[in-house]
C-alpha cells in the first residue's frame, strides 16, 4: 500500500532562504535527506577572466561584486596581493585604517547572517535589530569612500584619501553603543528555546571533516580549530592588534552562531585599539603611475567575515595586467561541506545548514 | 532547577520584555510630537524626507566649467584609459582662441558606468566629478547615453531623472 519511494525536488534557485541563487537538489526518504547536491553557477560573470584583461588598478573593481556584503574584506585582499606582487610598502596610517574598516565590514557582513539566519530559522526579530546597527555602518562606508556596497575603498600604496573630518567620532559613537546591540541579539537568541532546539546538534562537521574538505572560517573555528589568517599570517595591522580567536568544541550551528557573536565582540575590540591608536602620516606610498610586473607569482590569504580569502596573481613581464588571476572563494570552498553537513537528517535542517555556511552565491559563481 | 526553567519560559520572556521595550518607546511617543522629535529614527521617510548623502557620495559624472564658462577638460585622456568598463568617449578639436585642445564630443553610456569614481581620481585637471544623483532610472535607453549637447541628457547639468521618483507624483 505505501511504497517505499524516493522523491527528487530543488530547493532555489529562486528559494527565499537560498540566500542568492543557489539550487540545491534533494533526494528524499520521507523528511530525510538521503543525498544532495548543490547545484550552482547561476550567478557567474567571469570575474577572474574579465581582470586577467584589466589592469593592476581597474580590476578591484571587480572584487567588489564578489563578496558583495563585505566588499571591503574582497579588496583589502586584492590590494596587498597586488602590493605583495610589486614588492610596495604601505604607510602605518594606511595600514590602520584598513584594518579598522576591514573589521567594520566583517562586523556587517556577521550581521547581515545573524539576521538572515535567524529569519530563515524563524526569528524574525532579530532581522530588524541586526539591521538597525549594519545601517549604521553602511554610513560609515559611504562616508569615508562613498559607496554603502560597492566599495572599492582602497588602492594599491595606500588609500585614495584621509578618513573624512568626522569619521572617527562617528566610528566612536558605534563603538559605544555596539557591545549592548550584541547583548540583545543574544537576549533575543542564546537562550531562546526555539533557537536552541533548531540549532544544537544541526548539521554537524567536525574537525577532521573540516581540514579535508578545506572548510575555513567560523565553521572551521567551531569545530575546535584556532586557525585564523590575521593571527596565523598577520597581514594589514593585524600583527600589532591584541585579540583571540573564538572556539568552540561542538561543531554544530549552535556552536557556529556562538563564535560568530564572540568574533563580533574580538572585531570590536581591533576597531577600539584602531581608533585609539591611530597614527599620523601620509595614506599613499609612493608608487609608480603604471605598474609594470616582472615573472612572478603570490598567494595572498586574508582572514575574510567567511574565511580564508585567498588572491593568486601570476605576472608577466612588462605586464600591465595580471596574467593569470585566481580567488581562493571562502564561500565556494566552504559550500562542499553542505552534502555532508545534511546527509541524513532532516529537509528542515537543509535550511539552517545553508544558512550557518554564510554562503554568498555572487563569490561562489564569480 | 533546570525543570523550573523548563515550565516556566524566562528565555522566551526575556525576547519579550526587549522587544516590548522597543515597542513602548514607540508607541508612547508615536503621537507626541515633542518626543518624537527627541527620538533617533533609522529609517527615513525616503521619497517624502530627502536623503542625507555624505560628501564624497559617487553619483553621476559631470564635466565642469570654468569661471569664464570654458570647459575645463583638456582631452588628456586619462579618465577614457582609466576606465574599468569603458563608458567614456572623447574627441580631440580644436576652438578658435584656446591653446589647450578642446572636446568636440564627451559622451558617457551611463548604463554600463560602475560610479567607481576613477575617472574622477585620474584627472589632472579637476574638470570633472561625480554629483550627488543616484535616482538615475528612466523610461528609454537612449536617455542613459549622456553627451554636450541637448537639454535632455548633457553632461553639464543633472540629468533630468527623480521626474519619475514617487517624490513629484
Amino acid at each position: 500500500m505505501f511504497k517505499n519511494e524516493e522523491m527528487e525536488i530543488n530547493l532555489g534557485p529562486q528559494h527565499p532562504s537560498t540566500h542568492g541563487v543557489l539550487r540545491v537538489k534533494l533526494r528524499l526518504d520521507g523528511e530525510t535527506v538521503t543525498h544532495c547536491t548543490p547545484v550552482i553557477g547561476y550567478l557567474h560573470r567571469g570575474v577572474e577572466k574579465i581582470c586577467e584583461n584589466k589592469t593592476y588598478f581597474q580590476g578591484q573593481v571587480w572584487t567588489d561584486r564578489m563578496d558583495y556584503v563585505a566588499s571591503i574584506s574582497n579588496n583589502l585582499g586584492w590590494a596587498e596581493g597586488v602590493e605583495k606582487l610589486f614588492g610596495i610598502e604601505v604607510p602605518r596610517r594606511a595600514k590602520y585604517i584598513r584594518t579598522m574598516l576591514t573589521e567594520q565590514n566583517r562586523l556587517a557582513s556577521h550581521l547581515l547572517w545573524l539576521a538572515t539566519h535567524a529569519l530563515d530559522i524563524g526569528a524574525m526579530t532579530v532581522f530588524l535589530y541586526a539591521f538597525r546597527e549594519r545601517e549604521y555602518l553602511l554610513d560609515l562606508f559611504e562616508a569615508f569612500c562613498g559607496a554603502r556596497l560597492t566599495t572599492t575603498a582602497f588602492r594599491i600604496g595606500g588609500l585614495r584619501e584621509d578618513l573624512p573630518p568626522g569619521f572617527i567620532k562617528k566610528a566612536q559613537a558605534f563603538q559605544d553603543l555596539f557591545l549592548d546591540c550584541v547583548d540583545e541579539y543574544e537576549t533575543l537568541l542564546t537562550e531562546n528555546r526555539i533557537w536552541k532546539k533548531r540549532t544544537i546538534g544541526v548539521a554537524k562537521l567536525n574537525a577532521e571533516d573540516c581540514i579535508a574538505l578545506g572548510v575555513t572560517g567560523p565553521v572551521l573555528r567551531a569545530a575546535g580549530v584556532p586557525y585564523d589568517i590575521r593571527k596565523a599570517f598577520p597581514n594589514a595591522a593585524y600583527a600589532e592588534m591584541d585579540f583571540e580567536i573564538p572556539t568552540r568544541t561542538e561543531a554544530d550551528t549552535y556552536a557556529r552562531y556562538l563564535v560568530r557573536l564572540a568574533e563580533m565582540r574580538q572585531s570590536h575590540r581591533i576597531i577600539q585599539q584602531c581608533i585609539d591608536g591611530l597614527p599620523e602620516g601620509p595614506v599613499m606610498a609612493k608608487i609608480p603611475k603604471i605598474l609594470k610586473s616582472e615573472v612572478n607569482e603570490v598567494y595572498h590569504p586574508i582572514e575574510a567575515p567567511k574565511g580564508e580569502l585567498g588572491y593568486y596573481f601570476v605576472g608577466e613581464k612588462g605586464g600591465l595586467n595580471p596574467y593569470r588571476m585566481h580567488v581562493r572563494a571562502p564561500s565556494f570552498v566552504n559550500l562542499q561541506a553542505l552534502p555532508k553537513m545534511i546527509e541524513g537528517r532532516l529537509l528542515a535542517d537543509v535550511i539552517a545548514a545553508i544558512g550557518t555556511l554564510d554562503v554568498v552565491l555572487g563569490e561562489i559563481d564569480r | 532547577m533546570s525543570m523550573l526553567r523548563t515550565l516556566i519560559p524566562f528565555d522566551i520572556a526575556g525576547g519579550m520584555a526587549l522587544t516590548g521595550k522597543y515597542f513602548g518607546k514607540v508607541f508612547f511617543s508615536a503621537n507626541r510630537k515633542k518626543i518624537r522629535t527627541q527620538l533617533k529614527h533609522f529609517t527615513q521617510e525616503y521619497p517624502e524626507v530627502k536623503v542625507n548623502l555624505a560628501p564624497r557620495y559617487r553619483g553621476r559624472l559631470t564635466l565642469l566649467k570654468d569661471e569664464q564658462g570654458e570647459i575645463k577638460c583638456v582631452c588628456c585622456l586619462a579618465c577614457e584609459k582609466i576606465c574599468p568598463t569603458e563608458v567614456i568617449t572623447i574627441e580631440k578639436g580644436k576652438k578658435e582662441g584656446r591653446k589647450m585642445p578642446f572636446p568636440v564630443r564627451y559622451d558617457f553610456e551611463m548604463e554600463r558606468c560602475i560610479f567607481c569614481e576613477f575617472c574622477v581620481e585620474s584627472c589632472g585637471f579637476d574638470s570633472i566629478i561625480l554629483n550627488h544623483q543616484f535616482e538615475l532610472a528612466t523610461y528609454n535607453r537612449e536617455d542613459f547615453s549622456i553627451g554636450m549637447e541637448g537639454a535632455g541628457q548633457n553632461m553639464f547639468i543633472p540629468s533630468p531623472v527623480g521626474r519619475h521618483s514617487v517624490a513629484e507624483d
